[in-house]
């Protein structure tokens, strides 16, 4: 019969003979999840780089991802895939930015479980990502941006390969101090927004500081929509990210949900591994 | 080993199979009117027809992967049950979804590759073949299926309406010997053209709507 396919449920879902090839070989890949991860193609250098996008609601993750597309869309193929908690607001606000095909944009449903669905439950995210990556292949990158959550929501390493955490100066100065796992340990940290900091009070260098202070060295970058070096800072490191994964250098890592607690001796760990506390 | 721990293992909702992006057409039904007291109702009538559908379809797939019968025309039988596009394509997908599951808890289960050989194969062929690997009884399965159903619905209820968790697990279990009923009655089922063919309009038209609705909190 006449498959009728509607907007949100693309047709193209027969498995490839890769990804059953894939499916048949179990071994583990250098980061320890197993080659099903990379369901859809053989190899994770082959596919495209996968970037989620995560952070408090309204930091600006949407104009972000708009402003990649801008700067990249010349010389990369792109595919983004959104979590909005309805849907797709920000599906359609990429849409409406013209910054790429309306259809390289895949809105994601979450049942209210935007953090569920980039981190225990990853699966509705990934088909998404290779649809697209099926669709269009093939595409260098596929930015995900989480639905807005609280500070603790970062991605699993099965879903991304790289992410970028946002904060903005008008969420207050302090928030950079107070840390949580995606301030602290993301592959990047953008604190957004920056030519507001003189209406909010907030001292944006203090504020990349303090960020800088509890991140162990990872990048972080003060980012304005406004201010031209900024964004070239931003863009250079995702190239630089997409170049080291096409290199096989890039492994993913994970953020975590946990916070690190620390010692007398100030050395600080998260629980990875079983040990005894006193 | 009995087959009982399998069998919660697939009916976990922790199961990693988008299981959260679902609430059988519950979204659609709060959408036109349907109150929080309705629920257990609505959740009997999807047992009563698409709940039944995709159980028998389950049952006569895990027959004739034991069989070494052809699957196809099961898949077809299933389609022709389900009229509404949006629910072939839900069923799908989340077929897809399990199916990423399945292959790696039997990498080497030849029934399993040859669900994977189908073209998109819906979700009871993938329920079924993780069933026919992991000596899943018929009757458990088609309880499976039913209680999966249920459970989505009444976890899709908690966010969609002002309810108590205690109240939607209690019209979960009044409904059990609703499921076992079905179960039993869908268990000896072999052939393609045994799988009942109930219909349910409005469930049909709700998944339709839900389609071509913007700002839902759920798939279908
Ligand atoms: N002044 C200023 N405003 C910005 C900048 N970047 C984003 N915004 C604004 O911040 C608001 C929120 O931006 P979005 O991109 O929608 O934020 P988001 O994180 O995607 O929001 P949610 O998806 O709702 O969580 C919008 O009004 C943007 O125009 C910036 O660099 N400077
Ligand atoms: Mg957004």
């Amino acid at each position: 019969m006449p498959e009728q396919t509607t907007r949100n449920t693309p047709s193209r879902l027969i498995l490839t003979e890769s990804e059953r090839e894939s499916a048949r070989s179990n071994e583990p890949t250098r980061h320890g999840l197993t080659s099903e991860r990379a369901d859809s193609t053989p190899s994770e250098a082959a596919r495209g780089l996968r970037i989620g996008v995560c952070g408090p609601v309204g930091t600006g993750k949407s104009s972000l991802i708009a402003l990649l597309c801008r700067e990249l869309s010349a010389d990369l193929e792109i595919g983004v895939v959104t979590n909005d908690i309805y849907t797709d607001e920000d599906a359609r606000f990429l849409r409406s930015a013209g910054v790429l095909d309306p259809a390289r944009i895949r809105a994601v449903e979450t049942g209210a479980c935007p953090h569920t669905a980039i981190r225990d439950d990853v699966t509705a995210n990934l088909i998404a990502v290779e649809e697209l990556e099926e669709e269009f292949a093939p595409l260098d990158v596929v930015l995900v941006e989480s639905g807005g959550d609280n500070l603790t929501a970062t991605f699993s390493p099965a879903l991304v390969d790289t992410q970028i955490f946002l904060i903005d100066v008008a969420g207050g100065g302090d928030v950079a101090r107070k840390g949580g796992p995606g301030i602290e340990r993301a592959d990047l940290l953008v604190v957004n927004k920056t030519d507001l900091a003189p209406y909010v009070g907030v001292d944006p260098v203090a504020m990349v500081s303090d960020a800088g202070s509890v991140r162990e060295g990872r990048p972080v970058i003060a980012l304005s929509r406004t201010d031209p070096a900024s964004v070239e800072a931003l863009v250079t490191w995702v190239r630089s990210e997409l170049t080291r994964h096409r290199g096989g250098a890039l492994v993913p890592a994970d953020p975590g949900p946990m916070a690190p607690h620390f010692h007398a001796v100030g050395t600080s760990h998260t629980h990875e591994h079983d040990h005894q506390h006193a | 080993m009995s087959d009982d721990l399998l069998m919660m293992l697939l009916a976990d909702a922790r199961l990693p199979v988008a299981g959260h992006t679902q609430s059988g057409q519950l979204e659609a039904a709060v959408r036109s009117g349907l109150t929080a007291d309705q629920v257990p109702v609505f959740m009997r009538s999807r047992l009563a027809s698409v709940v039944r559908v995709e159980a028998g379809t389950a049952v006569v797939a895990l027959h004739r992967l034991r069989a070494g019968l052809p699957l196809e025309p099961v898949l077809d039988a299933w389609a022709a049950r389900t009229p509404a596009a949006p629910m072939r394509d839900t069923s799908r997908t989340l077929g897809r979804a399990l199916l990423r599951l399945v292959r790696r808890l039997f990498p080497d289960s030849t029934h399993v590759a040859e669900v994977a050989g189908l073209k998109r194969p819906c979700r009871p062929l993938v329920l079924a073949a993780a069933a026919a690997t992991g000596g899943i009884a018929p009757t458990s399965l088609g309880r499976l299926v039913a209680y999966d159903d249920l459970q989505t619905v009444a976890s899709a209820s908690l966010k969609l309406l002002p309810l108590d968790p205690l109240d939607a697990t209690s019209w979960v279990h009044d409904l059990l010997p609703e499921a076992e009923r079905l179960a039993t009655g869908v268990a000896p089922l072999t052939e393609p053209h045994h799988i009942p063919a109930p219909s349910a309009p409005q469930l049909d038209l709700w998944a339709q709507t839900h389609a071509h609705t913007t700002r839902r909190l759920f798939s279908a």
